[in-house]
């Protein structure tokens, strides 16, 4: 059993004896070790096999200076390709991170192409060469250097709908935000058209990205990786960012990050920001509410990077695209939320009791957590009819009042069902409609009886956005999770399980 | 040296110089352009052995072709441009398939839901560039007599285009000082929308 512990004066003995044999041409003297081990700026690790020190490193690095040097690594003969030496290296980066240090630096020897390749495999990159630095031997030092990535910089591409999102994050902090929609381009139809939309993608893209490369001050030199939708959404849509993302990731040699629409959604809000409700940050687990045009998904997150779960989802419409095809039904323009929203202004919520959808018994048994508008919508078109058939004006204030109160009630009701089944007390709202009023004031009513604690991060980062994609990835990074394939594809079903295609 | 790319058919990926197609990846494939695009990029480069910043700009085809592979290669092309601070040079696609014929040539291609596309070229001049008469145009496919009738074309239909050649074409344009292609793509069909109206539900 190998572990590691801190290395003391004690065991200078074993780590010169190592030193003498691992280095033999340049080995360290006794005096520089017994310094470096004990030095304020330095941290020395042994590595121990029963009472034996079977592997020494040492990392140097000032706090403050916001960099570290990876010293020395060495391993006993007998006891390499074991992994030691991997291990030794993590802990020495820990400590850097733990010290904030934003670059670590190494030098390794050039006719020693299984270091090298170790340490490209925790993110080390060559940066030069010192040619005959190692004497007596004349061999080249590679100089090696892994930036801080637990605050990636990172482009985050968004084409699932109708909005071309582009932002820029550094870990959790947000520096862009830019967003070219084509809604106006689909109001005429009631409702997203994807070739329009995929059309305006293609047309808003690079236009797009220059203008959050000016909004956050970086150049695409600067980005520590290149992140985009891969799904779910639009297909065609997916794949105009899709498509855009890997260029440019290859262009400019940043490792590429395929991550879930839904998930950044969650993303969105580790970004800083002022919540609009809530307070402090994101605590996990919580249950996640995302309600948009395209999705009416309830989701258990447990971690943002390793572990989200599908609980429900619409076996129909979308929340969004009811209020779309309602407000057509009564005669307002798209986008209905906010038309909807100022129609039921003046009406009564009460008035008519339409149908919440899956709440039956029989149906809660089968679909607890999932959604049904469908059938919503039905009613209130028979109303509309009714009213019609009898002559009478459609009293389109009170069908709208009433109509969101329903997609409003059952929407919470799952949702904070969600939360007491699985005894997590936190809800996080996202997505487009987060943008309804209503929807908004009788969350925090409702939480606050229920003594869920609600939050909602700004409007700009419920919609959909690059930022959150770019968070997203982020966080998978400082994770230590590995770039996406080049060959994913776009997948407008991707599962929220598939947090990084 | 150029990148170029077209995936109006399937997706071809080449990088070329003035001597020729230094590397190339094409897929007859005419789905799989999002997943393709971005390994044949980064093949065609490594075999080639560029870097993308000793590139002087990237071609493209701009179509005609079924619109969803085809924007996959414009925003590739134009998202690598940005990357490398090099021009696209967009090019008709149908011009790649003229491009090295000595003939005077009708170009067809595929434009799903019964309708071919086509181009018609005269015969090169002395500077060797293809030299468009008529189109990019729709045809239904019952109807491809009306244009294949003009005697004097040798039929070419293509189901792939060869980015090799389309770049070499780019290339050939630049060196000769020749106008671009279009800057936009080569949809020639609006999207298609039908304004439905609402369904009555009482019984």
């Amino acid at each position: 059993m190998i572990r590691l512990r801190a290395a003391t004066p004690d065991d200078l003995d074993a780590i010169d004896a190592l030193e003498q044999v691992t280095f033999p041409s340049d080995a360290w003297s006794r005096e520089m070790l017994a310094a470096e081990i004990v030095g304020a700026h330095g941290y020395y690790l042994v590595a121990v096999d029963a009472d034996a020190v079977v592997g020494y490193a040492g990392l140097l690095a000032p706090r403050g200076s916001g960099q570290a040097d990876v010293q020395t690594i060495a391993v006993a003969e007998a006891s390499r390709r074991g992994g030691i030496g991997a291990a030794l290296l993590d802990a020495l980066l820990a400590e850097a991170r733990a010290r904030a240090a934003e670059e670590v630096f190494l030098e390794v020897r050039a006719d020693n192409p299984g270091a090298e390749a170790l340490y490209a495999s925790r993110g080390f990159e060559r940066i030069a060469i010192r040619p005959a630095y190692y004497q007596p031997d004349g061999v080249d030092a590679v100089v090696m250097r892994t930036r801080n990535l637990q605050r990636a910089l990172v482009l985050g591409i968004e084409t699932s709908c109708d909005e071309t999102g582009i932002g820029i994050v550094r870990g959790t902090e947000l520096l862009a935000n830019v967003i070219a929609s084509s809604m106006d381009e689909h109001a005429r139809y009631g409702g997203v058209v994807p070739e329009i939309a995929a059309r305006a993608h293609l047309e808003a893209l690079t236009p797009t990205i220059e203008e959050a490369l000016r909004v956050a001050g970086v150049r695409l030199a600067d980005l520590d990786a290149v992140a985009v939708t891969s799904g779910p959404g639009l297909a065609g849509a997916l794949m105009v960012g899709v498509g855009a993302a890997k260029a440019l990731a290859v262009a400019t040699g940043k490792p590429f990050y395929a991550v879930n629409h839904l998930v950044g959604h969650v993303g969105a809000d580790l970004l800083n920001h002022e919540p609009l409700v809530g307070e402090g940050e994101l605590e996990l687990p919580t249950i996640a509410l995302l309600v948009s045009g395209g999705h009416t998904s309830l989701l258990l997150v447990r971690d943002l990077v390793s572990d989200v779960e599908l609980l429900g989802e619409t076996i129909d419409d979308a929340a969004g695209e009811a209020f779309d095809k309602v407000a057509r039904l009564l005669g307002l323009p798209y986008p209905g939320g906010p038309e909807i929203d100022r129609a039921a202004a003046a009406g009564d919520p009460t008035a008519i009791r339409f149908p919440r959808g899956l709440t039956a018994p029989k149906d809660l048994e089968r679909h607890r957590y999932d959604f049904s508008f469908s059938g919503l919508k039905t009613a209130v078109a028979r109303h509309v009819e009714a009213a019609v058939a009898a002559g009478e004006p459609v009293p389109v204030a009170d069908v709208a009042a009433s109509f969101r109160e329903a997609v409003v009630d059952v929407l919470l009701t799952k949702a904070l069902a969600a939360c007491r089944d699985l005894g997590v007390p936190r809800l996080l709202l996202g997505g487009g409609v987060v943008a309804n009023r209503r929807l908004r004031e009788a969350a925090v009513e409702r939480c606050a009886d229920a003594g869920v604690a609600l939050r909602i991060p700004p409007l700009s980062l419920c919609t959909d956005n690059g930022a959150m994609i770019a968070s997203l990835a982020a966080q998978l990074i400082a994770a230590g999770h590995p770039p996406s394939s080049l060959g994913v594809g776009a997948d407008s079903t991707l599962p929220v399980t598939e947090i990084q295609a | 040296m150029l990148l170029a790319i077209d995936t109006s058919t399937g997706t071809s990926v080449a990088v070329v110089d003035r001597a020729g197609t230094r590397a190339e990846r094409t897929s007859a494939d005419t789905r799989g352009h999002a997943e393709l695009i971005g390994g044949f990029i980064s093949e065609v480069l490594a075999e080639a052995g560029v870097a993308p910043d000793g590139l002087e700009g990237v071609a493209v085809g701009m179509g005609p072709g079924p619109f969803t592979g085809l924007r996959v290669g414009i925003a590739a092309a134009r998202a690598f441009a940005l990357g490398i601070g090099r021009p696209v040079l967009p090019v008709v696609s149908h011009d790649a398939v003229a491009y090295g014929r000595s003939e005077a040539v009708l170009v067809v291609t595929d434009a799903r839901r019964r309708e071919l596309a086509w181009s018609r070229y005269a015969a090169p001049g002395a500077d060797g560039l293809p030299v468009r008469l008529e189109g990019p145009s729709l045809v239904p496919v019952a109807d491809l007599d009306v244009v294949t009738s003009v005697a004097g074309y040798v039929r070419v239909d293509a189901a792939t285009i060869d980015a090799g050649l389309l770049g070499l074409l780019a290339l050939a344009r630049l060196d000769a000082g020749a106008q671009p292609g279009p800057s936009e793509p080569v949809y020639l069909r609006a999207p298609d929308v039908t304004l439905s109206t609402p369904k009555k539900v009482t019984p």
